[in-house]
């Protein structure tokens, strides 16, 4: 023992003592390096435009990613730019048009549909700038892609519920799917992998596919129905919490909530998991719009400091999708909304 | 007058023609009830008291909006504006309630926007004699703006430890759900309004001939400024429901397509567009129609895009209908001034 504690008192007076010595071996030669770096980086960042159009602020996810990006480009000495078209789809387009007629360095786009903004993303990278894509991509293939692979968002989600109803499980199989948008790419991508696993399982049987078209009333009148005319319906999905959250409340009110599987994707704000916390969801997929926002400025961030011309490459960036359930539904994984 | 006077034999069997002609109300309430039939022998589960209640439970918000677009269209107005006044006092009380205001007085700030909005419609379409399309449809962009300034949230949840504002939405009595007592007495008082004060007389008169109600001595302008802080005062009874049943207010629906089910439950119901007909019962039998062919599809997992299709197909027999009951004359197609 007392060794031992010799052995901690001088680890710690060696740690104590070499700080100094560290920073005068710093100033022969490893700062100069370390110098030299980070000009060649504030070289290829400061001053640089970044531009960002989403479809609408003021929606959990876009605003995350928003304040993400602008804190990090602020940090890096970069200007930031941001539209709100607010879900209209022409004014989106107008601002995209006066957007790339100003020539910023980099164009971070969310596309509303795979055709409508392609024209001017060509013609953006045709003169110099970098267009990232993020969670929903157009048609163009342009330097670099952030986000979630939808279909495989889907699979994931169909995979537990498959887990939790299918063959062996010696429940129903009975599942209900709460869609977006019918002609959202969101919507159709997830809808094609989640019938891409259920399908394979003979025990799963989909009782109810409609759209609530993003709101959470619908979903609970949706849900209401179905949970009545289907008292043993084993699992919801749903293609996004807020959304979901109708449906969790539909299937609460018919006092189903703790036999009813709820699964649902979603960008993991608070919210989402405030209701997994309560019990409302079972599982939820979050594809962390916290660490999408990183990966933008990680997109924008390569592709300056390659110097390569727009469109010479095609870089992904896909999110990690993660299960969120009562076990971790705190901290680091859901972001807190910002005060308003 | 004179031209008129050889016609008047002429006039005296087509009115007779008119009479013989079924009421629309009662046309719909006929495909209604034959519709509950149908699905109720064919569709399994369809015809129980739980999935009846659950039918009238997800058509009360729209019915409560209903009687307000209703009784604007009596008067041969309209208010475009109706889902954003349910929406936008709302978000902004409900941000206030999580700045720490007390509950009572942001329903009371709710229910005071709702109110000067109103009035902002009534001034505009009275006094300054705008049409009501353009100044209501223009009212539900400022309000949207103007909510988004001061409450800028996509969703703005309410307090879930707050049984007396949410109960409108979330309770039960008796086994009933609260929404579908508070869109019946909603009803009722509109029926007695309408039917029994003269001012309710009035707006029917309005609508059928402002032009003569005025001369008859009608005061239209306050009557006018009355009907829209109405229709604010029915939005913010709905938008009280509908926090309770879903426990928060997304502004996302001012943008949907939820004005036009309103006014397409009002219209199926035999409240025409030119004005003084209809009633209280028309927006009854409207939404009971929706509510069941919604219920039915979700029922037989019909897709929403057929049921666009098919709403939208219903929407334009009522209009239809109602041109063929209604038909447009020199006398019904001025409008009011």
């Amino acid at each position: 023992m007392i060794i031992g504690r010799m052995w901690t008192a001088a680890v710690i007076g060696l740690a104590l003592a070499v700080p100094p010595l560290m920073v005068s071996a710093q100033e022969e030669g490893g700062t100069k390096t370390a110098r030299e770096l980070r000009s060649a980086y504030d070289k290829a960042l400061q001053g640089k435009t970044i531009a960002f159009l989403p479809i609408a602020l003021n929606v959990p996810l876009m605003d995350e990613w928003t304040r993400v990006v602008k804190e990090e480009a602020e940090w890096r000495g970069m200007k930031f730019v941001v539209r709100d078209p607010n879900n209209n789809p022409s004014a989106m387009q107008q601002a995209l048009t006066a957007l790339v007629d100003q020539k910023p360095d980099v164009l971070i786009v969310q596309n509303p549909s795979v055709t409508l903004l392609m024209k001017e993303l060509k013609r953006a990278e045709s003169q110099g700038t970098y267009v990232v894509q993020i969670n929903m991509s157009s048609n163009y293939k342009s330097s670099a892609f952030v986000g979630a692979d939808w279909h495989e968002v889907g699979k994931i989600l169909a995979q537990d519920v498959v887990k939790q109803c299918g063959t062996g499980s010696g429940k129903s199989g009975k599942v209900q799917i709460v869609q977006g948008e019918l002609a959202a790419a969101a919507s159709v991508d997830q809808v094609g992998g989640v019938m891409e696993v259920l399908n394979k399982d003979p025990a799963i049987k989909v009782v109810s596919n409609q759209a609530a078209n993003w709101d959470a009333n619908t979903a609970l009148n949706i849900t209401a129905t179905v949970i009545q005319q289907h008292p043993d319906l084993c699992a919801s999905i749903g293609f996004w919490g807020i959304m979901e959250s109708g449906a969790a409340q539909a299937i609460r009110n018919a006092g189903k909530i703790n036999d009813v599987k709820v699964h649902a994707s979603g960008e993991g704000s608070q919210l989402d998991c405030d209701q997994v916390n309560q019990g409302n969801f079972y599982k939820f997929l979050s594809y962390k719009a916290t660490e999408q926002g990183h990966d933008l400025m990680m997109a924008a961030q390569t592709l300056l400091e390659s110097g390569e011309k727009p469109g010479a490459r095609n870089l992904e960036y896909y999110t990690q999708p993660l299960w969120i359930d009562k076990t971790n539904a705190n901290g680091g994984n859901c972001y807190a909304l910002p005060k308003k | 007058m004179a031209v008129d006077s050889p016609l008047a034999p002429a006039g005296t069997p087509r009115f007779r023609l008119m009479a013989t002609k079924p009421n629309q109300e009662q046309i719909v309430l006929l495909i209604t009830i034959a519709l509950v039939t149908a699905f109720g022998l064919t569709l399994n589960g369809f015809a129980t008291l739980t999935n009846l209640l659950n039918l009238l439970r997800s058509i009360s918000i729209l019915g409560i909006l209903g009687l307000g677009m209703g009784l604007i269209v009596i008067s041969r107005g309209i208010d475009l504006s109706e889902v954003a006044i349910m929406a936008g006092p709302w978000a902004i009380a409900l941000i206030k309630i999580q700045q720490g205001m007390p509950i009572g007085w942001a329903c009371l700030l709710a229910l005071g926007l709702a109110i000067v909005i109103g009035i902002v419609n009534g001034v505009m379409v009275a006094f300054v004699e705008a049409p009501a399309l353009f100044v209501t449809l223009a009212a539900g962009f400022v309000i949207y703006g103007l909510a988004f300034w001061f409450a800028p949230a996509y969703v703005v949840y309410a307090p879930t430890d707050a049984p007396a504002l949410l109960f409108l939405g979330a309770g039960r009595v008796f086994g009933i759900p609260v929404p579908i007592l508070v869109f019946a007495a909603a009803a009722i008082a509109m029926q007695l309004f309408l039917s029994l004060t003269s001012v309710g007389r009035f707006i029917y008169a309005q609508g059928d001939n402002p032009e003569a109600a005025r001369l008859s001595g009608i005061a239209l302008r306050p009557l006018i400024m009355l009907e829209y802080v109405l229709v604010a005062l029915l939005a913010w009874t709905a938008g009280l429901v509908w926090i309770g049943t879903t426990g928060s207010m997304q502004m996302q629906i001012t943008q949907s397509t939820m004005i036009f089910d309103v006014v397409l439950v009002v219209v199926i119901g035999g409240i025409s567009l030119v004005g003084g007909r209809g009633s209280v019962f028309s927006v009854v039998v409207g939404c009971i129609l929706i509510g069941t062919l919604l219920n039915a599809f979700t029922i037989m997992d019909v897709n929403s895009e057929v049921q666009n299709i098919i709403k939208g197909i219903v929407l334009l027999g009522a209009i239809v209908l109602d041109n063929w009951l209604h038909p447009r004359d020199e006398e019904t197609a001025r409008q009011g001034d």
